[in-house]
């Protein structure tokens, strides 16, 4: 099914994706390329029109691998078996599109059933990684790949080749590709150590240029109109682009780095706080590649300069955090210590080159500077709500002024302070199967998607051939007389099918303090901000939400379990705070809240989130109210079915009571403050396990 | 069994941007799709069926799970047969019937198996030869595919989906098979924005998106139930009536995807159209790709050769409310017109 694709040459604007994607194609050994920005920017359709202009290739003929006919390169076993003649046929580069859906075993190759039945001995069916060999592998999305598919990939890529080792199965290929990637850092970041292993890494933006843009439309009208005719028209230019690809390909193996510019490489690299050394041996591969692309043999200063922008984009610490929401202004009377260190970031961002600063990925934090509050100014009083007009222009977020007529007197509505990226929570693994997508919790899986853990013998579709040739193997000889035509024979108690393990979304309530307490000096914001950045993650993880708010003299449910996080941030954005703490009621209704949703789910595995500072001072019986609410933190913490996190909203001063770590104590929930869940620096994490 | 004849389009009253919407894609399945967000019994599907029950027939194969078309699609047929059954392929067509098009319905709990299409693995076992269950989207292919709910299909499901409406061709990769075959459908996917939102990208696939909501006048709501219990009461003479309406309409949606090669636009709406994706804030360029091709479907059905300024705003109602860049967890936009004004304003 052969179709027409938008020559690489016709394209408008883009010149640095269409310069990455050609040094990618030129050096494969720079580990490929990531593109992170924007749904339609002409991504895929440029990575279709890259793999349309690489040369023919050479290779064994009959091979099913594009194995090289060159005596000195390495072949696949198949391959070796079966051609040592090494008679050589001329093929397209490969375009091997990963898709979504693909599994361990379409990746990386796996059994092939039929045949290996037939023969009775394991016949390796290749995969998609040995299809690429040689060619181009598109991963789209490829931070919505479950994270082992994507530890394939990029093994292979690093390496060179491909090893299977499981199954029972043991078999290594030759698999060097060039690597495209791409994601919306919207949908959730990729991990570090993942990001790392691209090479390169280009923030992508549709162009902003009325003319760039009436230009783009024609061609693309034209082209669904008349493809063959458009083809012809650019005929000339990428014939041009294929030469000069050829050519750099050819040339790479030439290209010399004198030592100097490798001390301006390290230097460079040391300026940007890169972690390990990727960068610098990336960086002179760029270099190189882009030297060859000129039709020079010589590395330049101004190679390693054009290059450097994508090499350190990805590898930057603390470059990229997710695009949070609107940031208010109480986070500026908060901590003004807070700021200068917040501006520091800012600009050492500016610093960076240009591509750094796409503002997609940009946090609110490079919105124009906020109007400093005047001295005057207090939160806690309850005169402090209506001053607070908000800059922004988010329809969504009401303004202080708008409180609901039925909020009392002291009820005050406080906007979201400034979110983050938090640090990963997740349930407990267990045994139980469950279905479901997501990214949050590991847990087994009754779909057929997710990792091969093990086998059992229990009836469904998802056959393990492995275990179920183990399981049929003694049987062989008294079943000989039955025959088939099989090598192999196989009755029904013999097929075994797979237990998978694979991420699955969970549901976060949040029981959020509303009290009044909670409302002094802007701490508000901060809790809020801190829930919105886990909602966020939320998001990204495609949980479901819940929330649970108490105040004054008792709880209620703003947000029945729903995977509309949309509506919780909404709903966040408009809650009003003020009256008493009646943290025992709070604790109560989400317990009802719970047992519901696992009546229901009897699978789930709900995480609890307490935002508190757990002063609690009104109590449903008799006790006093801190004792009672510990009590029933207790009995809380009895049903093993769910994990509690409890985020203290206590600032640290002179005097602080601790009620919220005594609180996550009583129900031995994980203990944070608010700083604590940010998921910065390593310093974090290791102090975030150990509370 | 399905004798009893459907609602008329024709007959449906109000709810003209989803009328539209639909009417465009059925001209023009280049538009990618519609996505209707809305509340529960707004004739949605009624609407579907009723465009379904009115598109001229289309030609298949016999005994075809591919839905090929005679008419170019043979080449495919005979690949699928040798990959499939291993057997040689049949080197004349078989016989070929007329059918109606047909609303190729996902339900909710779908799994990706039954989208796709699978391998059966215990037959590959037992009787050592490969057999491929075809998926919903085999069945969809020249049809129209209608996802009900499709905020809460899972996310991989989704995802196969749009690829193929987007690409026009389904591949099953599971297990160590690897098969492709053509899948052009006009996607119609239904929402409810209450219970939770799709994800930007895949909103973006979705070429036009419209928001509708219960009729309010109380006149219209009269109207909707007379209709109703006309229909109820005597399906065949209801839609018999309005037989003469249909046959129109049928006709202009002929000629329209007749006209719509031809239709060209000036080069200064081609910059009306950048200028409302910018000021409105769109991500990428799929907005204004989508915005122009509206624009020239909408001029084909009004049975010109020339587009209006007029079919641009009409346009960006329809295929940029959904790409109107935003924060996350942020409700998308419903009105493209008022928020350009806002643009506007704030710049001057």
């Amino acid at each position: 099914m052969e179709r027409a694709v938008y020559p690489l040459a016709a394209m408008v604007g883009q010149q640095q994706l269409r310069q990455g994607l050609l040094l990618a194609a030129v050096n494969p050994a720079m580990g490929g390329i990531l593109l992170r920005g924007e749904k339609g920017t002409a991504k895929s359709t440029m990575v279709r029109a890259l793999a349309a202009l690489l040369p023919e290739i050479e290779v064994v003929r009959g091979c099913g691998n594009a194995c090289s006919p060159q005596p000195n390169e390495d072949r696949c076993p198949e391959c070796r078996r079966r051609f040592p003649a090494l008679e050589a046929a001329t093929q397209r580069t490969r375009l091997v599109e990963l898709p979504l859906n693909a599994t361990e075993d379409r990746v990386a190759g796996g059994i092939n059933f039929p045949r290996s039945l037939r023969t009775g001995r394991a016949v390796f069916a290749p995969g998609l990684l040995a299809r690429a060999h040689r060619g181009l592998l598109y991963v789209d999305e490829v931070n919505l790949l479950d994270d082992h598919i994507v530890d394939l990939i990029l093994d292979a890529a690093a390496s060179g080749e491909n090893r299977i080792e499981r199954e029972g199965i043991s078999y290594r290929h030759p698999a060097r590709f060039v690597l495209v990637g791409t994601m919306n850092p919207e949908e959730g970041e990729l991990r570090p150590q993942l990001l790392d292993r691209f090479g390169l890494c280009l923030e992508i933006r549709g162009c902003d240029d009325p003319e760039q843009r009436v230009t783009l439309m024609e061609r693309r009208e034209f082209f669904d109109r008349d493809p063959a005719g458009f083809l012809a028209g650019y005929r000339q230019e990428s014939d041009r682009l294929a030469r000069q690809l050829d050519r750099a390909r050819t040339l790479l193996a030439e290209v010399r780095v004198m030592a100097r510019l490798r001390g301006f490489i390290g230097e460079l690299c040391r300026e940007n706080n890169v972690a390990g050394h990727r960068a610098d041996l990336v960086m002179e591969q760029a270099a190189r590649a882009f030297a060859a692309l000129e039709g020079v043999t010589e590395v330049s200063i101004d190679h390693v300069r054009a290059v450097a922008p994508m090499v350190l984009l990805h590898r930057q610490r603390d470059a990229q955090p997710p695009p949070p929401p609107p940031q208010d202004e109480q986070r500026s009377d908060r901590q003004p210590e807070d700021t200068p260190s917040e501006e520091d970031r800012e600009q050492r961002d500016e610093s960076q080159p240009e591509e750094t600063s796409a503002p997609q990925t940009q946090p609110p934090q490079d919105a124009p500077p906020q109007p400093s509050p005047p001295a005057d100014r207090t939160e806690s009083g309850e005169n402090g709500e209506s001053d607070d007009t908000s800059q922004q222009s988010e329809p969504e977020l009401p303004q202080e002024t708008q409180s609901p007529p039925t909020a009392g007197r002291d009820d005050q509505l406080f906007q979201i302070g400034s979110t983050f990226r938090v640090k990963p929570l997740s349930a407990a693994k267990d045994r139980m199967v469950r279905r479901g997508s997501g990214r949050r919790s590991r847990s087994r899986i009754a779909q057929k998607k997710g990792r091969y853990v093990k086998s059992c013998q229990r009836p469904g579709e998802d056959l393990a051939l492995d275990a179920t040739l183990r399981a049929a193997a003694p049987f062989q000889r008294q079943r000989a007389e039955s025959g088939g035509g099989l090598a192999v024979r196989l009755r029904e108690q013999d097929l075994r099918t797979k237990i998978r393990e694979k991420r699955i979304g969970n549901l976060l309530l949040f029981v959020v303090d509303a009290s009044g307490s909670m409302g002094a000096r802007g701490r508000m914001a901060a809790s809020k901000g801190a829930v919105m950045s886990l909602l966020l993650d939320a998001y990204q993880k495609r949980d479901r939400v819940a929330m649970v708010t108490f105040r004054r003299h008792g709880a209620t449910v703003n947000l029945p379990p729903t995977s509309s996080v949309d509506l919780a941030g909404r709903l966040l954005a408009e809650m009003p705070v003020g009256g008493r703490t009646p943290l025992s009621a709070g604790l109560v209704k989400s317990h009802e809240q719970v047992r519901n949703y696992l009546i229901k789910n009897p699978t789930a595995q709900p995480i609890v989130i307490f935002i508190t500072d757990g002063k609690s001072n009104v109590s449903l019986g008799e006790d006093k109210p801190v004792e009672e609410s510990l009590r029933l933190a207790d009995a809380l913490a009895r049903d093993r079915r769910l994990r509690t996190v409890v985020v203290d909203t206590e600032e640290a001063g002179v005097v602080t009571f601790g009620l919220a770590r005594r609180l996550a104590g009583a129900m031995a929930a994980q203990y944070f403050k608010i700083d604590d869940l940010k998921a910065q620096s390593l310093v974090d994490i290791v102090r975030g396990q150990h509370p | 069994m399905n004798n009893r004849p459907i609602y008329p389009f024709t007959a449906i009253v109000g709810q003209d941007a989803m009328k539209l919407a639909l009417m465009l894609n059925v001209v023009n399945p280049g538009l990618s799709g519609v996505l209707i967000r809305g509340e529960k019994g707004t004739a949605k599907s009624t609407a579907v069926r009723a465009l379904a029950d009115i598109l001229p027939d289309i030609q298949v194969f016999g005994d075809d799970p591919y839905q090929l078309d005679p008419d170019g699609e043979f080449g495919i047929y005979q690949e699928i047969r040798r990959t499939l059954r291993g057997e040689s392929a049949p080197a004349s067509p078989p016989e070929t019937v007329l059918r109606k098009v047909r609303v190729v319905e996902l339900p909710v709990g779908a799994t990706e198996d039954r989208v796709v299409g699978t391998l059966d693995l215990e037959h590959a076992l037992k009787k050592g030869e490969k057999r491929v269950e075809p998926g919903i989207l085999a069945q969809a292919h020249r049809n129209i595919l209608y996802v009900d709910e499709v905020n809460l299909l899972d996310d991989h499901v989704v995802d196969v989906l749009l690829d193929s409406a987007a690409m026009g061709v389904n591949t099953i990769e599971r297990e160590g098979v690897s098969f492709s075959h053509p899948a052009r459908f006009t996607l119609v996917g239904t929402m409810n924005p209450e219970e939770g939102e799709l994800r930007p990208q895949l909103l973006d696939r979705f070429g036009l998106c419209v928001t509708i909501e219960g009729i309010r006048s109380a006149e219209d709501r009269v109207a909707i139930m007379e209709r109703r219990a006309a229909f109820d009461l005597d399906a065949k003479d209801f839609a018999a009536r309005w037989q003469a309406e249909s046959a129109t309409l049928a006709d202009r949606l002929l000629t329209a995807r007749a006209l719509y090669p031809a239709v060209e636009a000036d080069r200064p709406l081609l910059f009306e159209i950048a200028r409302t994706c910018l000021e409105v804030g769109v991500d990428g360029h799929r907005g204004d790709i989508i915005m122009l091709k509206t624009a020239k479907t909408l001029a084909a059905l009004d049975g010109r050769t020339e587009v209006a300024a007029a079919d641009i705003h009409t346009a960006a109602d329809l295929a940029l409310p959904h790409r109107v860049r935003r924060q996350p967890l942020m409700a998308i936009a419903d009105n493209v017109q008022t928020l350009r004004a806002g643009a506007a304003a704030r710049l001057h």
